[in-house]
């Protein structure tokens, strides 16, 4: 089960043919079965509903909320009619992570489908998908998607003769981390600055335009056609017991194939980095690596063995955010490493909350400092303090929890490390680097 | 209103997409900086406030926030360079040097000539083949040294 | 009105407003920045935590301004976990503000210093250099920013957006990077300005006017009512030790001006602190003008009402009800006819809080029977009268020449009279200077408080009409 073609895949399954992007293509692959089989048996919303809790898909945009409870937190129509929106969330800006995209240019109309049985379900009548500003192939793809489904009929009004009507609409971001944030990204569509909201109110009762709204990954709305066509119960028979199905897993660093691979829940680690990725690079070993982008725990080389799942990561002491796996070998300096995530996270604070604007800020300076050499004795202590006082849950959303995570973890495991780096007045890994000041 | 004629009609198109005007705006701020010389100018600034009924400082505030907005002139090619961890681990750092060494831009700054930018950038999501850089838009993906001059040679 | 538990003591909390409002109601202070109650919270500089616990859930430290309130709910805002978490997040602000104390103008007022003082920490751990930013930023003729001391707490912006409804500050660029900005180097407009130095916790945005005056804990401090229009806004009056207003400032009325003040009202000092005071009396006799005590000025013009046959009397529209109600017993003692000063309107009406109408207290006056006059109508409402008195400061100023034909003038006023036909001038006490009421355009009732003395020998001016009404009672009877 965990060598590739040994177990079944439908994620990536058209984005290897030739204009798979194409409304041909999809068609003679099954697209557009699924919104049919909703529409024409009916299927109810609370059918489609039903379904999508059996299936237990978990989202894919690196929180893991089960898909199913998500749809079902929107108000019944009844009693709140004001208008409501799907928001699909393309940002994806997680460090490591690149495995939407695939979707995207390869396979849109996957996404479309998704989209509109989604919004069937949840009685909505818009969708809006927030690609950002960067992925240009992805945004022209899944807008020329759109406009070949809409010609089709499929989009628009009464689709497939039914009285369901939907549009979906492109919208673009520009390059703010934070916009992946569901309330970010609300607060961008508005066209406003992307800054988060506090919690309550949810997006299910104050969203875009303050009106009810679900905010899911394209990796998690891309499933949903397949949930459909073969039951909510196919989907909960694979897998692990928390995390069911297959993720696209995106793998990149020290690896000879760094790629996006459909993988099974259930698989380890080092079966995906042997199995798939071609093994560690130029014969090194594995020193650490973060499994699901940089926003949570590092492990080490020892911790290969731990099953990529939600449950076992958790239990490992990380988290299976993107499942974008990001290989560190030994020969690289942890001070470097964890200089380029600080200063990610410094660069993408949006700046509301005090401990996450300055903590960011206040961290970046001092892994760089470390990893310059420029180490002061009392600087890996004030880290790992700082970082106690931005998580958890002490800002309006989770960025400074990112940026804290990583920082605990790689003190917990490379404080040694980091101490060298202070004590010799230099990282003694060398790092090729060009100086510059920042000037965003 | 000095935003061409072709764009207050593309921008009136647009935010018909949105309940509220106001969604336009980013949307309108990246045609703005396609088409008005790669960056955003105060004028412009102006005119989409106008465009939107908000007051300028609005934005400013919004324009200001996003990376991928310029409000300073640029050169006539952005080369846009990730240095965030998968890029860097698989050598981002020699392909930043080799970027500025060929266009003669430092990093954040304009060669002499005007032609390159050269913008540091965080994850483009294109690590699995890293290193990148986005040159005017498009991506060039698992980048040697060789590959830069290549690319960057043959920009007129 | 939901029940909740602050501190062990149970209270009663508006489910509409955040449980902060609940604590600040009944003396519990929260520290806080981003949140005011004016403005919508938005719950982003994170120091108002407090310990929250509900139900069977565990108890959390949660911000108290985008928390409401809950039945049963109970909030402890000095446990050790809710100090902790205040203490980490000043010193994330310290980290980078600037220790400009000893030349800060909010020194002695302000939250970060209070709060710091409380429960911050004394040494920080900062090794960093501190972001180096604008520290003198001109935003036009009012207010000056120092970037570097501005903690982020948005409110000036949300002032402009939810108050006069016009945006006019932003936030720029984002995280370590955010600065408070207006769009190019456009100054600000408008007649509020001065509101966002009160709302700006920290001595990020202050007062051109008032930069480097004085020490605030020199000020001594009064409550009082604005005198430049008939809004009547709720003030705090500020007056250094040498006696000169160094500032105004708006005080909590929600019926008035609720937490505002414009600025017009607000940098009124040129009357308060005005230098050539009449102190005592001017009695204008064969040699010319001579100054006098109070005492004998009151003799003297006492002495000239009785004589004078037709008297007429015009009260300043800064007259408190309290004057006015002297004014009517003088009146009626002399028979004089009796209105008061109705100046023209200003083109500073707006829909917040100026009315237009420079005259605080027109429907104080009005409701006690003064008949309003405006400057054109002086000549004829006079008519005939051999002497007009003329009560109140700055009615010299306003009446100015339209009385000039009439055969004598008695001027209570805070600077002598350019009149050349006025017999006697006594000083009275500027608004600042003396106690009594107003009623504004609603019908709310504010107080003019003493908040410096008035220049030595100037009796309070219902005092010297008194002394009035006594003389000429008293030569009354002796006649």
């Amino acid at each position: 089960m965990t060598k590739p073609g040994s177990y079944e895949t439908w994620l990536l399954n058209r984005t290897g043919l030739a204009n798979s992007h194409t409304l041909d293509v999809y068609r003679q692959n099954g697209g557009y079965k699924a919104i049919e089989k909703v529409l024409k048996t009916p299927m109810s919303p609370a059918d489609v509903i039903g379904e999508m809790k059996a299936s237990e898909l978990r989202g894919r945009g690196g929180a893991g909320f089960p898909t199913g409870m998500k749809w079902s937190f929107m108000p019944d129509p009844a009693k709140d009619p004001r208008p409501r929106y799907l928001a699909v969330n393309a940002d994806e800006s997680e460090p490591g992570t690149c495995k939407d995209r695939v979707l995207m240019e390869k396979d849109p109309h996957g996404l479309i489908e998704g989209c509109l049985i989604a919004a069937y379900a949840m009685r909505m009548q818009a969708v809006y998908i927030y690609v950002r500003g960067e992925y240009r192939l992805s945004y022209q793809r899944c807008q020329a998607a759109i406009d070949e489904a809409r010609k089709a009929g499929l989009i628009g009004k009464n689709i497939l003769g039914s009285d369901f009507s939907c549009e979906i609409h492109m919208h673009k971001g520009a390059g703010a981390y934070i916009c992946g944030e569901e309330t970010g990204l609300m607060e961008s569509l508005e066209g406003k600055r992307g800054h988060p909201r506090p919690k309550p109110p949810f997006p299910a009762s104050f969203g875009l335009w303050g009106q009810p709204t679900t905010v899911n990954n394209v990796e998690t709305i891309f499933n949903v056609p397949f949930i459909i066509n073969k039951g909510g119960a196919w989907h909960a028979a694979l897998g692990t017991k928390g995390s069911k199905g297959n993720f696209l897993c995106g793998i990149s660093g020290h690896v000879n194939k760094p790629g996006v691979y459909e993988l099974p829940f259930g698989i380890t680690a080092g079966q995906i980095i042997e199995n798939f990725a071609g093994g560690i690079w130029k014969g090194r070993k594995c020193k650490a690596w973060f499994p699901g982008g940089s926003s949570c725990a590092l492990l080490t080389g020892n911790d290969l063995d731990v099953v990529l799942d939600h449950d076992s990561l958790k239990a490992r002491g990380s988290s299976l955010g993107t499942a974008a796996m990001i290989i560190i070998d030994d020969t690289t300096s942890i001070a470097r490493v964890m200089e380029i995530i600080a200063r990610f996270y410094d660069h993408e604070s949006c700046g509301q909350c005090s401990q996450c604007r300055e903590g960011t800020q206040w961290l970046s300076q001092i892994f760089h400092r470390i990893a310059t050499g420029h180490g002061q004795p009392d600087d890996v202590a004030t880290i790992e303090s700082l970082a106690r006082g931005m998580a958890p849950g002490k800002t309006i959303c989770a960025l400074s929890d990112a940026a804290a995570i990583p920082t605990l973890s790689a003190i917990r495991l490379f404080k040694g490390e980091l101490e060298e780096c202070v004590r010799q007045h230099r990282d003694p890994i060398s790092y090729k680097r060009i100086e510059y000041a920042g000037a965003h | 209103m000095a935003l061409p004629e072709k764009l207050v009609r593309e921008f009136e198109e647009l935010a018909k997409k949105y309940p509220d005007r106001k969604s336009a705006l980013i949307p309108a701020l990246h045609r703005c900086q396609e088409e008005l010389g790669g960056w955003i100018s105060p004028e412009t600034m102006e005119d989409l406030a106008a465009f939107i009924g908000i007051e300028p400082v609005e934005v400013y505030g919004v324009a200001s926030f996003y990376p991928m907005f310029h409000l300073k002139p640029v050169g006539r090619h952005m080369v846009s360079v990730c240095h965030n961890i998968s890029c860097e681990l698989r050598g981002a750092s020699e392909i930043m040097e080799h970027v500025c060494r060929v266009t003669g831009a430092k990093p954040y700054g304009t060669s002499p000539d005007g032609k390159f930018t050269v913008w540091p950038v965080e994850c483009q999501g294109a690590c699995a083949n890293a290193p990148m850089i986005d040159l005017d838009g498009v991506y060039h993906e698992d980048l040697t040294p060789e590959k830069v001059e290549k690319i960057l040679g043959g920009v007129k | 009105m939901t029940k909740i538990i602050v501190n062990g003591v149970e209270v009663d909390a508006d489910p509409k407003k955040p449980i902060i409002a609940a604590c600040h109601g009944n003396g519990v202070e929260v520290p806080h920045y981003c949140y005011h109650p004016g403005l919508e919270p938005v719950g982003s500089c994170r120091i108002c935590q407090v310990e929250v616990q509900q139900g069977t859930m565990p108890a959390r430290v949660m911000v108290a301004c985008r928390t409401y309130p809950a039945e049963g709910m109970v909030i402890q805002t000095e446990s050790q976990k809710a100090h902790d978490t205040r203490r980490e997040c000043l010193e994330f602000l310290l980290k980078n503000h600037p220790l400009d104390c000893p030349i800060c103008d909010k020194a002695g007022e302000c939250d970060l210093q209070d709060y710091t003082y409380a429960e911050g920490q004394a040494q920080g751990r900062s090794n960093e250099p501190r972001r180096e930013l604008e520290k003198r930023k001109s935003l036009g003729d009012v207010i000056v920013l120092d970037e570097e001391r501005c903690i982020l707490c948005s409110r000036c912006v949300r002032f402009f957006e939810e108050v006069p409804k016009q945006a006019q500050l932003t936030v720029s660029n984002l995280g370590s990077r955010s600065v408070i900005s207006t769009f190019g180097d456009k100054p600000l407009k408008g007649n509020y300005q001065g509101n966002i130095a009160d709302l700006c916790p920290v001595g990020a945005l202050t007062l051109k006017n008032f930069r480097f005056q004085a020490r605030v804990w020199n000020l001594l401090k009064m409550a009082s009512t604005c005198a430049e229009c008939s809004r009547g806004c709720s003030t705090t009056v500020e007056v250094l030790r040498n006696g000169e207003v160094k500032r105004f400032r708006p005080r909590e009325n929600q019926a008035v001006n609720r937490w505002w003040m414009c600025d017009t009202g607000r940098f009124a000092y040129a009357h308060p602190n005005q230098k050539n005071r009449l102190s005592g009396a001017l009695i204008v006799g064969q040699g010319g003008a001579q100054t006098a005590s109070t005492q004998a000025g009151v003799d003297a013009l006492a002495a000239a009402l009785r004589s004078s046959g037709k008297v007429a009397i015009v009260a300043s529209p800064w007259c408190t009800i309290e004057e006015a109600a002297e004014l009517q017993s003088l009146a009626g003692a002399l028979g004089a006819a009796l209105c008061f000063f109705s100046p023209e309107p200003n083109n500073l009406k707006d829909d917040l809080l100026h009315t237009g109408d420079p005259c605080p207290n027109r429907r104080g006056l009005s409701e006690a029977g003064l008949a309003a006059v405006k400057q054109s109508e002086l000549a004829g409402a006079c008519a005939g009268a051999q002497l007009v008195l003329l009560v109140g400061e700055r009615i010299g100023e306003l009446v100015g020449n339209a009385l000039s034909a009439t055969p004598g003038l008695a001027v209570l006023d805070t600077v002598a009279p350019a009149q050349s036909n006025c017999r006697v001038a006594i000083g009275v006490p500027n608004c600042t200077e003396r106690t009594g009421t107003w009623v504004n355009i609603d019908g709310h009732r504010g107080r003019i408080a003493a908040a410096k003395t008035a220049p030595h020998g100037v009796a309070p001016l219902t005092r010297t009409l008194q002394d009035l009404h006594s003389g000429i009672k008293a030569a009354l009877q002796r006649s």
